[in-house]
């Protein structure tokens, strides 16, 4: 007992203390992380199933190293500040803006950073903004214009529109619906991705024995080819006609086919999510009894061999049907130069779905709350959105369609079938995604109904139905707090 | 304690020591300021941000218990993400005290190459945590994985690991075994430090290698563990990024853990008031867990001669 009293610290204290004192000091960069800065590995890679097509083209950059900020030219009375999505090999492509647009406006120099934009990365913008340093202008992803403005993010364009003469019918009108939220415009289209082209391997069509210049024209018919197309090896997929889930992630697979099936999945004026609307629920039925011919477990581990975008197994004939965006053409080109394909309009959903079914994603370009150059940013806004100039350089460079619909590019399109067969589609457009401020949540629910259906936890009502009440009563709170 | 020096200080400093008094705070200020403006600070205002509904850029609204409310009463996915995390905790945990301390014993053993196998088992806890989930994302392909290849050649048709909703919280637990080798460095630590006099002892007694694990190796190892399972646990519940990085909650939920669902909230739903809610209610609980343990330990826990 003496021995043990004169003893300054027992390793039981010690231990007792240490781990105590770890564990305290372990939670605070957890509680601190509350404040705005995100966790250490956080953004680290863009969570699939995102609310942007786009996005995904980003993943395949997402090892290179960030791209250098660009310094504006010399010289320049007012220097904007504008942060751009993508990095990897698309990152050089922008000085093409950049340099343009210095040239036509010889007072105005271009910063331009590189800030990844997608739903994990928004944090960046928000801090920036909150910080009283914002760039002067953003990239704003298409379902993100109503979620960004409700929450004081962006500033509205209103009078600048209208002082630059920019009418509504200047733009693709789901591309326009996007950046409209309560009443104002909140930023201006650069993009508009018609989704999507219906892409079929016509190899893969003759090795099934297939017409390769005759595409499925029904949901049904897509069926049968898939049957006729896939090889199954004992549990090894080796081939499939298509997967209905991988259309750039589980929620705009369900928008594509939704819509497709003639279902509709918000009524803006009651403010009312409808991802329960019967044909979503039929859409989703259809992908789960898909899922189930292949089981869904086998599919998911055929699929996990490959990713999206230049990853995507149509690339390597793995699959003989998807639904793709332009910007695959020229992925198409660079990665899969010998394979024969073609392009049509998505096949017609069952019992008097509407035809040539399609939606317009792509990237906005706005104006974050807090710029101190308003004149110079709406000035860069309204040339990229609007200038020939931008137009041409987005078409040429980044195979994306303008949102306005003057352009020149649209003349060039009509000699290129390919593009043409896309330009077909965005005409035939009439859907946005849902514009309204929990459009970054309604998607989280969209992706875990889809794969609650499809691994057969609920059914695809079931799911659906708890999507609907879960966004509702998400968006109500939006609504009711006021927050505007 | 060291009060007689205390109170010998606050009689009157002499210059010197008020020179030193001041030169030594401000050595310390960089430290003291950062410690109280970027951890204390936004530690207390999560407490705040926790009763209000607050998306970064419009001031925060006081919603009162709401946010514990909504998360204890009509979150289901709470309860889900929850479920997920204590499932992974109760399998990773004792799965890696008994490999690490397998490992740790067996290394122990004094043959030619020691450091070299020490050196071997260690290395995977240097890799980081993004790197090590795309490389098991591989393994565990399973079409084109090495774990269901190896086990298609001795006749097993391998599930379908992360992909599968009743394999993907397995796998995880699986790859956490992958990195026990810093637990298993302590315990190597803890295995020299029992008295070798005890074993000679038992040896010459008779006792089994079995016995002189049990009676011998466990009692004074016990400390090493409870320190090593409360560190565990407290890991758990900030399980992210191998989540994040191999299948951002799927599939079906099956992965979504606690840290994940707080992130999501906060980042990707501007709902910073609510994952500040989740994160005190993580932190309560943990607080609660490790007491539970200490307390149950306490007679279990063995610290050498007390």
């Amino acid at each position: 007992m003496q021995e043990q009293s004169r003893k300054p610290l027992s390793r039981r204290t010690f231990l007792k203390t240490l781990s105590t004192a770890i564990g305290g000091t372990a939670f605070l960069p957890l509680l601190a992380a509350c404040q705005g800065t995100p966790p250490p590995g956080g953004g680290a890679q863009a969570p699939s199933g995102g609310p942007t097509a786009t996005v995904l083209r980003a993943e395949a950059g997402a090892v290179e190293p960030t791209p250098a900020p660009r310094q504006a030219a010399a010289g320049r009375s007012t220097v904007i500040e504008v942060w751009y999505p993508y990095g990897g090999a698309d990152a050089p492509l922008y000085e093409e803006y950049w340099k343009a647009f210095e040239d036509e406006n010889p007072d105005i120099g271009v910063n331009a950073v590189y800030a990844a934009n997608d739903l994990s990365t928004n944090a960046k913008l928000f801090t920036a903004i909150a910080g009283g340093k914002p760039p002067d202008v953003t990239w704003v992803d298409g379902p993100q214009v109503a979620e960004w403005a409700a929450r004081g993010a962006l500033e509205a364009l209103d009078d600048r529109i209208a002082a630059a003469g920019i009418k509504p019918e200047n733009y693709w009108s789901p591309s326009w619906n996007q950046t409209v939220y309560e009443g104002k415009v909140w930023s201006l289209t650069y993009g508009s991705d018609p989704n999507f082209g219906f892409f079929w391997n016509k190899d893969v069509f003759v090795d099934a024995g297939l017409d390769p210049e005759k595409p499925p024209k029904t949901v049904e018919e897509m069926d049968e080819y898939d049957t006729i197309i896939a090889k199954v090896d004992g549990n090894r997929i080796e081939r499939l006609g298509f997967i209905p889930w991988t259309v750039y992630g589980a929620a705009n697979s369900l928008f594509t086919w939704g819509w497709c099936f003639g279902g509709e999945f918000y009524e803006p004026d009651s403010r009312k999510i409808t991802a329960n609307h019967p044909n979503v629920v039929k859409a989703l039925e259809w992908m789960t009894a898909y899922a189930k011919k292949h089981d869904p477990t086998k599919i998911s581990g055929f699929q996990a061999g490959f990713g999206s975008g230049t990853q995507h197994p149509f690339f390597q004939g793995k699959t003989a049907m998807a639904p793709f965006g332009p910007w695959e053409l020229s992925a198409l080109k660079r990665y899969a130069p010998n394979l024969q394909y073609g392009i049509d309009f998505l096949p017609t959903g069952p019992d008097g779905a509407p035809p040539k079914s399609s939606w317009v994603g792509g990237w906005t370009v706005g104006i974050p709350k807090g710029s101190r150059n308003l004149d110079a940013a709406f000035e860069f806004v309204r040339w990229i959105s609007t200038s020939d100039t931008a137009t041409m350089i987005a078409g040429k460079t980044f195979n994306q369609f303008p949102g306005y619909r003057n352009s020149p590019y649209y003349n060039e399109v009509q000699n290129n079938p390919q593009l043409k067969a896309f330009y077909d589609i965005l005409v035939e457009t009439k859907h946005q995604r849902p514009v309204m401020p929990a459009q970054a949540f309604y998607t989280g629910e969209l992706a875990r109904a889809v794969d609650a259906a499809i691994f057969g936890q609920k059914t695809p009502k079931e799911a659906l139905d708890e999507a609907t009440v879960n966004t509702q009563k998400e968006l109500d709170r939006i609504l009711r707090e006021g927050i505007s | 304690m060291a009060t007689p020096a205390l109170r010998f200080k606050r009689r009157g400093l002499s210059p010197q020591q008020r020179r030193d008094l001041r030169s030594g705070l401000l050595f310390a200020a960089p430290a003291i300021l950062g410690l109280l403006i970027f951890v204390a600070y936004p530690v207390l205002a999560s407490i705040y941000f926790s009763f209000t509904s607050y998306s970064i850029l419009q001031p925060p609204f006081w919603t009162g218990w709401e946010n514990y409310q909504t998360l204890l009463f009509d979150d289901p996915l709470f309860y889900t993400t929850l479920y997920n995390t204590f499932y992974i905790a109760i399998f990773t945990i004792p799965l890696s005290v008994i490999v690490a301390m397998g490992l740790a014993m067996l290394l122990n053993v004094k043959v030619r190459g020691q450091s070299i196998y020490r050196t071997i088992f260690y290395l995977p806890t240097i890799v980081p945590f993004v790197a090590s989930s795309v490389l098991w994302l591989w393994i565990f392909n399973p079409q084109y994985g090495i774990l269901n290849t190896l086990l298609w050649y001795i006749g097993i048709q391998g599930p379908g690991w992360i992909s599968d909703p009743s394999w993907a919280k397995p796998s995880l637990i699986i790859m956490n075994l992958w990195g026990v080798g810093s637990w298993m460095v302590i315990y190597l630590a803890g295995l020299q430090d029992t008295p070798q006099e005890l074993y000679e002892a038992a040896e010459l007694d008779g006792a089994t290698a079995w016995q002189k694990t049990i009676y011998l190796t466990l009692p004074f190892m016990s400390p090493y563990i409870l320190f090593s399972v409360i560190l565990m646990l407290i890991g758990i519940f900030q399980y992210f990024t191998q989540v994040f990085v191999m299948t951002n909650g799927g599939p079906a939920d099956a992965t979504r853990v606690y840290a994940m669902y707080l992130y999501q909230n906060a980042f990707t739903y501007f709902k910073m008031g609510y994952a500040s809610a989740m994160a005190w209610l993580m932190f309560v609980m943990v607080v609660l867990l490790t007491f539970v343990i200490f307390r149950t330990s306490a007679r279990r826990v063995y610290y050498g001669g007390q």
